[in-house]
């Protein structure tokens, strides 16, 4: 590969060298390393592109540690794109091994296939009630300990498909986005989502034809081809919606699909059609009206309640006062954690990919769970629920974490 | 490099405290100021002072140089590489060892960040007062280095007024205990000495840090001016009539249109051509009357508007949008040369302007944003490093800046330190008796030079050096 289509260069000259994004960086705080760092990663890629450097494997491994929870661009006063950088540059470096490839693109074409996922989580259920989970992860080495440490899959019942159309009277009508693991593993937050959509007037309806995955996993790991591909089947999936909004209850999927039109800078068809959606897109949080939610404490509900913001929430999109809200119109005692906004570690398959790194990450904000006191957490992200869950539990501590749109659920009166 | 000293430091330091890959040591091949480069070849990264300690006396048996290492965000090229040279970095030593409400000082590692320091006091009332543009990532160990400033360093003193204590390692490898968490210890203020060192007298690696009590009111005010003269004059009355606020800061039109199109924006009007900045911090009756007779001053200097912030967030939103300015200059263009000179608070429109003058002169793009009460002037000049002759003419204007300040009774540096930008400058402030007493102090710590070698002070005995600006070679600069 040319140095020149590896490296995004005229992206890389915005950044000024000033290293205001260092503390805000989690594996530069794991090492204090400036190549693992965001100013070193980019002064790594202007120098790849100037040709001082090979893109060697130690260069690939910096690209790979990085989590890309952007938490550098909310702080960059230049206005770095990191996120693009780092899309670009990805999708550049292809696994040097046969059997990486090979893995890599297995795992994705899982992504794509309700059928695929269905099976995988039939036979992850299989094994942890026969407990043979335990006995394979081993073998799987690091990575091995991902597995061991998802959440118990439920009975068939329970990962059942939301119904098309859930109808509901009094606000705007919106179309949901059914998520590609959501269903399998978390399929109780999106019949949560969409009873709370209802109970707050929202219709709710599913588009059929939506793909199993909106390609944000695929774009974070450099498969650009097959992310297009997917965002061309989520957006023509929508277009039949007409005008309405587009919800998600995952912050990975929201700030993606909000910046789907960077994925066709070369098909001006497209990327017209791209912002059009990408303007009806809106997380849970952001159609969900503080005021009308029920002020009702609920006894299920242990206080104090915290709020951890995903990353791609906070950074991607910029959401964080609106979860708070919806949160505090509850009536439910809430203290902030420290430090809410750097990343769990979970980072999109980060943590199946680099299960040891995203465990060091996690320490950290066990620590700030633990002195703040809270007895519920709240997050707003598939992958961020599922890596807190495995962490409360692995620490001990006396912890629920539930996702936002179960919280408003359950203390809603029926 | 030997590979029995690499065994040797490993088994120290552990394999993630030692980078021995090219590709990795590249990044280290700077610091802010990217314009002269030099990839190091090791970077060693000790936990501790033993750690630290243990290395360097390795290192000095093979007669390394050693350059010691923060964040990497000073902008003088105090931590450039150099040939042959080992980066030795603080930024795994990161512990607030002990904050000590009662006596009011904390102790450090030297790679805890600043902003990390107050976070860990704030709870007790207490805060750390130096404070950089960059401190949400410099470290303590590198504001002790260059005898950092910041904005509030006008009413609390640059960093030295605030080190009570340090830990150190020399060049050899000893460790010396230096003050200590109590003031005023006797013997030589062998602290003093030490803070502004540049890394040429050892690394500290453990900090006693003074605390003050958080202010009881903090007033910001902003001060809207039709031109950035008006601000200059503003600031030249206030200080002549013996007001305290704790900080005064002027951003020009440029500066303001950078920030306000970065992720910190601060709302600074854009009807303004230039805004003071204005923290009073004190007892609440205080507060109010200084206020008041700044906004007059302000006022009768031509500001058409004085706003006051409404909030703790209102005033840290501004204040952000102040500390951002370096990095928002990144919009204009890919690098910023930021001046950091001095000059007499009654001459700051002169010079102002004569900065102006020297950068249309050259065609080049100046945007200013200084710690206007202190007299230390920021000229910013926006640049690519890969024009050559654009990199040229940038060098010539500083150099012609620093001439004017000098010339009406200023110096060289405020606060970023002289490292390798103003290194062949120092001759027009120090005599050559001077620069010889210097190197006579650094010989007392250091003898054989291995300790960042050829910052700070000239290279002499080469008449040539002192009339070149600074050591770029052709090909952009990487030596």
């Amino acid at each position: 590969m040319e140095p020149q289509t590896l490296i995004d260069y005229t992206r890389s000259l915005d950044c000024i060298h000033c290293g205001l994004c260092l503390r805000t960086c989690p594996t530069y705080q794991l090492t204090g390393a400036e190549p693992s760092s965001p100013r070193g990663r980019i002064h790594l890629m202007r120098a790849v592109a100037e040709g001082d450097i090979e893109p060697d494997a130690s260069f690939a491994e910096e690209m790979d540690f990085c989590l890309l929870c952007r938490h550098c661009e909310s702080v960059c006063p230049s206005g770095v794109e990191y996120g693009a950088l780092m899309e670009h540059t990805r999708a550049g470096l292809a696994p040097k091994t046969l059997t990486g490839r090979v893995v890599k693109s297995l795992g994705f074409k899982l992504l794509e296939s309700r059928l695929m996922l269905r099976l995988m989580a039939g036979a992850l259920r299989l094994f942890q009630l026969t407990r043979l989970d335990r006995l394979l992860a081993p073998l799987l080495g690091e990575r091995g300990s991902a597995l061991s440490k998802l959440p118990p899959v439920g009975p068939a019942y329970e990962r059942r498909l939301l119904p098309k159309e859930s109808p509901a009277e009094g606000a705007q009508p919106v179309a949901l986005l059914e998520g590609c693991v959501m269903p399998e593993l978390l399929g109780e937050v999106n019949r949560a989502t969409v009873r709370v959509l209802n109970d707050a007037g929202h219709a709710v309806s599913v588009p059929s034809a939506q793909p199993t995955c909106c390609g944000s996993l695929h774009a974070h790991n450099g498969e650009l081809e097959r992310a297009r591909a997917l965002a061309r089947e989520t957006i023509a999936a929508f277009e039949s919606s007409g005008d309405m909004p587009v919800v998600t209850n995952s912050a990975g999927c929201g700030s993606h699909m909000k910046e789907y039109a960077n994925l066709f800078s070369e098909e001006p068809e497209w990327r017209e059609r791209a912002e059009r959606f990408s303007a009806r897109v809106r997380d849970l949080s952001e159609v969900l009206n503080p005021q009308v939610s029920p002020k009702e404490s609920s006894r299920t509900v242990q206080e104090p309640i915290t709020y951890d913001d995903p990353c791609h929430l906070c950074h991607g999109q910029g959401v964080r006062g609106e979860p708070r809200a919806l949160l505090d119109a509850t009536g439910l005692e809430r203290v902030e954690l420290q430090e809410s906004e750097s990343c769990c570690g979970s980072a999109g398959i980060y943590s199946a990919l680099r299960p040891k790194d995203a465990e060091r990450i996690l320490e950290g904000k066990l620590e700030a769970l633990r002195s703040s006191g809270a007895r519920t957490l709240v997050t707003a992200n598939p992958g961020c629920q599922l890596q807190w869950q495995a962490g409360v539990k692995d620490a001990g501590l006396e912890v629920e974490v539930l996702h936002l749109a179960e919280l408003l659920d359950k203390t809603s009166e029926r | 490099m030997n590979s029995l000293l690499l065994h040797e430091l490993k088994r120290i330091v552990g394999p993630e405290g030692l980078t021995t890959d090219r590709t990795r040591r590249q990044a280290y091949e700077c610091d802010g100021l990217a314009l002269v480069r030099k990839v190091p070849d090791l970077v060693l990264a000790p936990l501790d002072t033993a750690q630290a300690s243990e290395c360097m006396r390795l290192l000095k048996k093979e007669g390394l140089p050693v350059i010691p290492r923060g964040a990497g965000t000073g902008l003088a090229g105090g931590a450039t590489p150099h040939e042959g040279g080992v980066v030795f970095k603080t930024s795994r030593m990161r512990r607030v060892l002990e904050v000590n409400e009662r006596d009011r000082f904390a102790r450090v590692e030297a790679g805890v960040v600043n902003v990390d320091l107050t976070s860990a006091c704030s709870h007790h009332g207490l805060h750390y007062a130096p404070d950089p543009s960059s401190q949400q990532a410099c470290t303590i160990g590198g504001n002790v280095a260059n005898n950092s400033g910041g904005p509030h360093c006008f009413r609390y003193g640059a960093t030295t007024r605030s080190i009570l204590g340090l830990t150190v390692i020399t060049a050899d490898g000893e460790v010396l205990e230096l003050g200590g968490p109590e003031p005023d210890p006797e013997g030589l203020d062998l602290v003093g000495c030490f803070v502004g060192c540049e890394g040429m007298l050892g690394v500290a690696t453990e900090v006693s840090c003074r605390l003050i009590p958080t202010p009881e009111t903090t007033e910001t005010l902003l001060a809207l001016f039709p031109s950035l003269d008006g601000a200059c004059e503003a600031v030249t009355e206030l200080i002549a009539a013996n007001l305290e606020p704790s900080a005064i800061e002027i951003l020009d039109r440029l500066t303001i249109e950078a920030v306000e199109a970065s992720v910190l924006a601060a709302g600074y009007p854009d009807e303004a051509d230039a805004v003071l900045l204005i923290d009073i911090d004190g007892l609440f009756e205080e507060v109010h009357g200084t206020a008041r007779d700044v906004e007059e001053i302000a006022r009768s200097h031509g500001a058409f508007d004085v706003r006051t912030a409404t909030d703790a967030k209102d005033r840290a939103r501004l204040w952000a949008g102040r500390k951002g300015a370096f990095g928002a200059m990144g919009r204009i263009a890919p690098d910023l040369y930021v001046a950091d000179v001095v000059v007499p608070r009654t001459r700051l429109k002169e010079v102002v302007l004569a900065t102006t003058e020297i950068c249309k002169a050259r065609g080049l793009k100046l945007s200013n944003v200084f710690h206007a009460g202190d007299g230390n002037l920021h000229p910013n000049i926006s640049y690519d490093r890969r024009d050559e002759e654009e990199v040229a003419r940038v060098l010539d204007a500083g150099t012609e800046i620093m001439k004017k300040c000098v010339a009406v009774g200023g110096s060289l540096s405020g606060e970023h330190g002289i490292g390798l930008e103003k290194r062949d400058e120092m001759h027009r402030v120090f005599s050559e008796a001077d620069l010889d007493a210097m190197l006579r102090v650094r010989a007392a710590w250091d003898p054989d030079e291995r300790m960042n070698p050829g910052k700070a002070i000239p290279v002499r005995g080469c008449m040539e050096v002192k009339t070149k600006p600074l050591p770029v070679p052709a090909g952009g600069g990487r030596s």
